[in-house]
């Protein structure tokens, strides 16, 4: 599903932020990317949206060489990623409905299927009451459950959670997994970076830790190292 | 496909007016603003051509006829100069008449007044006043003037009315020169404020681009909403300020009518034989504008 060979990664020259990493994450699977701030997380999940190119190496995601990926490629990318992050960023001045509905919009989808699959969508993450709200209106595990759900609604083959319970308490913060782990029941792949040990060791699933910008533990059924 | 996206893009750009409506209500303010500028300066150009206009139509050359001339002759000379193409008309004026009129110009001077009784005639000659139909035609005028023959004619010097005339023309040449750097730099003003208040409206959305380029939304789902919303804008503002800027100029007529009195000044008029290239124009600039300044910001925003 995912792959990556002898990536680099560096913002200035000389210190890399990601050194020679290589991963394969395969289809269905629920992986964890753990380490401290600065490890390098974010930048891995920056190369897999398309936001930052490698320095050196290659990334594949289902068959797709995204190394050199272009501009005008990247959209293509990220309609097959579902990506969800610690702010959420959700537009403010749209609906919850709208939020997720405007992701299949950009994708071209017609009216009459947008309003068959978000409602639905809506449902799965239990907001269905509260659509027709704006964000500032819904709390903060709300919120990340529309992202969720925005997330989800093209059906991506892969789920990208980058920090997704950051901004949460606990409770929000257990919900908001369960409903992870729920959605890679349906076979979804996803990725979870985080750095909350609770959450990382409760889940009992593959945890690949990452220090320094290198991978120093890779490990099935793993727990949070460090 | 297309029209599908078309519609969406037309359904954003209204969502985004709607819902920021106080930042429209801003942005279309400061084009009213700028707006009004352009067109205040527009009424100064007019005002200031109308002034120059009515200076150049005072300007006239005399020709003085012998005082022993025959009337009968002045009047068919006054015909022939009447036939003249670059002349508008031709005043006759009397000796009688000439004095009448020296008396009263020189009504405060007692001492010319008696010097001019002591004389036993009438000293001033019988005078053709002949005003052109352009001050451009001035050249021209002399030259025919030059060319006619007739036996009556006392005096015919030009050059005076030439020196005055280059005068008045150099003078309204910098006059122009000057209100059209003025006018350039003041649009150039005008033209950065609209372009940085755009730009700064859509700073305000700079959050909302990232977002919607994270979910995958292409370039054209991202700026076509703002170049739309910029379109808007200009339209409501150029609308806005046909509807505030006519009731003003209806307000100045009257104060420039009694300034140029016995001058053909009309400002309402003018707009309104000049309507839909002025406020066309002013539509297209800002307009342009507008969908430049909003393409720039966006993009600077959707780099992610």
């Amino acid at each position: 599903m995912i792959k990556l060979f002898n990536v680099y990664k560096s913002y200035c020259a000389g210190h890399p932020i990601l050194k020679d990493i290589n991963l394969h994450i395969k289809p269905g699977e629920f992986v964890s990317v753990v380490g401290q701030s600065g490890s390098g997380k974010t930048t891995l999940v920056k190369l897999l949206i398309g936001e930052e190119r490698v320095d050196k190496g290659k990334v594949v995601i289902g068959g797709w060489d995204i190394t050199r990926l272009s501009r005008r490629e990247v959209p293509d990318l990220r309609r097959q990623i579902g990506v969800i992050f610690q702010d959420f960023k959700l537009l403010p001045k749209k609906t919850l409905f709208e939020n997720v509905a405007f992701a299949l919009e950009v994708c071209g989808q017609s009216g009459k299927r947008i309003k068959a699959i978000v409602p639905h969508v809506m449902k799965i993450v239990g907001l269905e009451d509260k659509a027709n709200r704006y964000p500032h209106e819904v709390s903060g595990g709300e919120k990340q459950r529309v992202a969720i759900a925005r997330a989800l609604v093209h059906s991506p083959k892969v789920l990208l959670a980058d920090e997704p319970t950051g901004n949460l308490d606990a409770i929000n913060a257990g919900e908001i997994t369960d409903l992870l782990l729920h959605i890679n029941k349906f076979g979804t792949t996803v990725i979870l970076v985080s750095h909350n040990k609770e959450i990382v060791n409760r889940l009992n699933r593959r945890v690949i830790t990452i220090d320094n910008g290198a991978i120093v533990s890779d490990r099935e059924n793993g727990k949070y190292l460090l | 496909m297309f029209f599908l996206s078309f519609l969406r893009i037309v359904k954003f750009g209204l969502q985004d007016i709607s819902r920021n409506i106080w930042l429209s209500v801003v942005t279309v303010i400061i084009l009213i603003l700028a707006l009004f500028s352009i067109n205040m300066l527009l009424v100064v150009k007019v005002v200031g051509e109308a002034a120059i206009g009515a200076v150049k139509s005072k300007i006239d050359v005399s020709l003085y006829v012998k005082p022993e001339a025959p009337e009968k002759e002045i009047l068919a000379l006054k015909a022939e100069l009447s036939n003249i193409s670059s002349v508008k008309s031709v005043r006759y004026i009397s000796q009688e008449e000439a004095l009448e009129i020296f008396k009263k110009t020189k009504s405060n001077n007692p001492e010319v007044l008696t010097a001019l009784r002591e004389l036993d005639k009438n000293p001033l000659s019988p005078t053709l006043v002949i005003t052109p139909k352009s001050s451009d035609n001035m050249e021209i005028l002399t030259h025919e003037l030059n060319k006619i023959e007739s036996s009556i004619i006392d005096s015919r010097d030009f050059s005076n009315y030439k020196i005055m005339l280059d005068r008045i023309n150099a003078v309204t040449d910098r006059v122009t020169q000057a209100g059209l750097i003025l006018a350039g730099i003041l649009i150039f003003i005008t033209l950065m404020v609209i372009f940085n208040s755009v730009r700064v409206a859509i700073y305000t959305h700079n959050a909302e681009i990232s977002i919607m380029r994270l979910v995958g939304a292409s370039n054209s789902f991202i700026y076509m909403p703002f170049l739309l919303s910029g379109l808007v804008y200009s339209f409501v503002g150029v609308m806005a300020i046909v509807l505030f800027f006519y009731p003003f100029l209806s307000l100045l007529q009257p104060y420039l009518e009694a300034f140029f009195v016995g001058y053909n000044v009309n400002i309402v008029n003018y707009f309104n034989e000049h309507f839909f290239i002025i406020f066309g124009l002013e539509f297209l600039g800002i307009a342009l504008v507008n969908i430049l300044a909003s393409y720039f910001a966006a993009r600077k925003y959707a780099q992610v």
